[in-house]
């Protein structure tokens, strides 16, 4: 269906009747966002007259520029790109258009079923999935390959040097890893975000999901931080903070990319998509160096629940061309410009097909034998049990209220459950309000 | 005869609103030039002050705007009994306490060594009020890079004189100073030309005359100078005292609040509480709180000066 409004969209009539459209839209400067602006809204007026002026802005001033101009319900946005844990709390408020008939049933079976759960709320699709990206674990495969390197491990720890499986065998890796020196340069266990605000919080709750925790009872009225499973993950989760390199506490996205592009680090559990920055040869030192596995799991043979992270695109309800917007959305997410966005390095496509695109699977990096997307199969495997965030309206705020006392914990200055214990009255308080 | 009365009758009508005008006119004449900046006044902030204090009073989530309760005292009654609150009341207090006193000391030493005249005065003062005109979030952006502890340029000289690498925004003891300094190397120049100008001021006789009645120049500082430049101290205080409350730009480009809650001033509360939660009726509350808090402050300090100094 999608294809199909493509198609319909490049007749001459319809261009001809859409000329005098101009669509307002905002995206995240992040790749996906650039390939809007850049390459997908000239093609889209070309084909259709139809004028999309593309506005790039941070993630946060998305959340705030979208409750004020939706308070005011003013018209001058008509497409947003969401993190998905905003679709409840924009939902709920009926402020998007339901995208539900831009899909067919071969759209909705080639999507990624968890990805339409994300942009959905009670039933209604508000969120057309742009780009999924789970947490993976992404490892130097040259260090792991390095006979002096696997040699010193076996000595140290009576172990084989492979890519973690478990929880324990990553920990007793970063714990090898950290201050070594490789090639002249010092190494250190991990990176992952760990700043406050939402970093630190994207990070525990791969742990969180890992052990079997939750962050909520069934109908979002408690907070269950304080179970064993919580603190069995947060103790492990603040044992392995021990092996960042210095400064990791501020560490944001950006931070755990520039530690893998200078290879100051041995392991990362980082998005998916960002991998395309580590073999960027204008600004990583490790192109193709770097490999990626599923998160360790609690037991050998158990199964890991990585965090999902995913942007949508959603419509003003507000909007004064609401049907034209949705075209464009329909447009930017059919079977072809998925691929073609992922081949511009627009972010892990939202389609299971396109996972399967020989333009994608078969692309090599530049002047090497390395696979351009050879985090995919890995990729599929994490979108099989990949949990997205707590689901519900007041996500932002609860990931704001979590953090410090999650900070204090891996800063050490309280213990773990002392800093849940903190975590679930701060909660609930915010519930109470 | 009916004629003539109702002329009258109309001729008086005429001369009471006549008079009526020249009353009016006479009585608030006066203040029609000054009603386009009184409609201003109103609609630019009397408004936006009563709407606000009308909201705190209300539950009122921002995402969902047809869901507004009224909610009487309840934002204030939660505010009061929350930790964070109480914390990011102290967190303010060391930091106002702590930058504007330093600014005051340094912004007057500075103002005296330039009393003087010597050469290249005039360019170095140019560049001592260079921070000052340099937007806030530029200056917590220039910091941020500057004190990265992997590349920031601190950490190589801090490495270089062996004391390692020093987190200054990550680490809890440090985060709070770190953003102290920061404010006074930028708002110190503000404090120094007020100083300035005031020093300038100061009758040249004055202090001729203490200096042939044999006082020395502390003396001279403390018992004459300071009192005559009493008010300039003041208005820089108050100015200083108001501004240093409302920070936020760089706690925004460096710490956003942490590490854990050190450095969560008043300001900074209330833009998660109004921009992240969209909790806008809270947001108010906590506004109204702040406005309240800083008021009182600042009517205490301007107090404090003046009276210490006019009873000298």
């Amino acid at each position: 269906m999608l294809v199909g409004a493509a198609a319909a969209l490049a007749l001459p009539g319809i261009s001809m009747a859409q000329d005098q459209v101009t669509l307002q839209a905002i995206f995240l400067p992040a790749t996906w966002g650039v390939v809007v602006r850049d390459v997908f809204a000239p093609q889209y007026e070309k084909e259709t007259g139809v004028k999309v002026e593309v506005q790039l802005v941070g993630r946060d001033a998305i959340h705030e520029k979208m409750a004020t101009l939706f308070a005011a319900q003013d018209p001058s946005f008509d497409i947003f790109n969401l993190d998905y844990s905003w679709i409840p709390e924009f939902g709920a408020g009926g402020h998007l258009l339901p995208l539900d008939d831009l899909l067919s049933e071969d759209d909705k079976a080639d999507f990624f079923k968890t990805a339409l759960d994300v942009g959905s709320w009670n039933g209604t699709l508000y969120g057309l999935p742009q780009t999924i990206h789970p947490h993976v674990l992404w490892y130097r495969a040259d260090l792991y390959a390095d006979p002096d390197v696997m040699a010193a491990y076996k000595a140290k720890t009576g172990s084989e040097l492979a890519p973690p499986t478990t929880m324990a065998e990553w920990l007793q890796q970063v714990e090898f890893f950290n201050g070594t020196q490789f090639e002249g340069q010092t190494i250190y266990g991990w990176a992952a975000q760990a700043a406050k605000g939402f970093g630190n919080v994207h990070t525990w709750l791969t742990f969180l999901y890992g052990y079997g925790g939750s962050a909520f009872n069934a109908d979002f009225s408690a907070s269950t931080l304080s179970t064993p499973e919580a603190i069995a993950a947060t103790k492990q989760w603040a044992e392995m903070m021990k092996y960042m390199p210095p400064g990791s506490s501020a560490f944001t996205y950006d931070d755990v990319t520039t530690s893998a592009q200078q290879g100051t680090v041995a392991t990362a559990l980082q998005w998916s998509w960002g991998a395309f920055a580590v073999d960027d040869p204008a600004s990583s030192k490790t192109v193709g160096d770097w490999q990626f596995v599923e998160v360790p799991a609690v037991e050998a043979g158990g199964q890991s629940h990585p965090h999902l992270a995913s942007w949508v695109i959603s419509v003003s309800k507000y909007s004064k061309h609401g049907d034209e917007a949705k075209k464009f959305t329909a447009w930017l997410e059919t079977k072809a410009n998925d691929v073609v966005q992922a081949s511009l390095g627009g972010g892990d496509p939202v389609r299971s097909s396109s996972y399967a695109n020989p333009t994608l699977t078969e692309a090599k990096l530049e002047g090497s034998d390395a696979l351009r997307f050879r985090r995919y199969d890995v990729v599929l495997k994490a979108m099989q049990n990949t949990k997205p965030r707590p689901f519900f309206p007041g996500e932002e705020a609860w990931e704001t209220v979590v953090s410090g006392p999650l900070q204090a914990i891996q800063l050490g200055e309280k213990s773990v459950e002392d800093g849940l214990a903190e975590s679930d009255a701060a909660v609930n308080r915010l519930l109470a309000r | 005869m009916s004629d003539s009365i109702s002329t009258i009758t109309r001729g008086s009508h005429h001369r009471s609103r006549r008079d009526g005008w020249t009353w009016f006119a006479r009585r608030y004449g006066a203040l029609l030039p000054m009603a386009p900046g009184m409609l201003f006044l109103v609609l630019m902030s009397i408004y936006p002050t009563v709407y606000s204090l009308v909201i705190s009073l209300f539950r009122w989530n921002l995402s969902d705007p047809t869901r507004m309760r009224f909610g009487g005292w309840h934002n204030y009654g939660l505010l009061l009994t929350d930790a964070t609150f109480w914390n990011a009341v102290i967190v303010t207090f060391k930091f106002v306490t702590i930058a504007v006193s330093l600014e005051l000391v340094l912004g007057l030493a500075i103002a005296l060594l330039f009393f003087q005249r010597f050469p290249g005065d005039r360019f170095l003062r140019a560049i001592l009020i260079l921070p000052m005109v340099v937007a806030p979030v530029v200056v917590g952006l220039l910091s941020r890079y500057m004190l990265n502890v992997q590349f920031g340029i601190v950490t190589f000289v801090t490495e270089a004189l062996g004391f390692g690498r020093v987190d200054f925004f990550g680490e809890p003891d440090l985060a709070l100073g770190t953003l102290i300094v920061i404010d006074i190397w930028q708002w110190t120049p503000f404090m120094f030309l007020i100083m300035l100008a005031a020093l300038q001021g100061v009758p040249e006789d004055i202090i001729e005359a203490a200096k042939v009645d044999g006082a020395r120049p502390v003396r001279i500082l403390f018992d004459h100078i300071l009192h005559l430049i009493r008010y300039p101290v003041a208005v820089a205080v108050a100015l200083r005292l108001i501004d240093a409350f409302r920070v936020y730009d760089i706690i925004f480009m460096t710490t956003r609040g942490g590490p854990i809650d050190v450095t969560q001033t008043l300001s900074w509360q209330i833009y998660d509480a109004g921009f992240k939660s969209l909790d806008i009726g809270y947001a108010a509350a906590y506004s109204w709180l702040m406005l309240i808090i800083v008021v009182v402050t600042v009517t205490l300090v301007l107090r404090l000066l003046l009276n210490e100094q006019a009873s000298r």
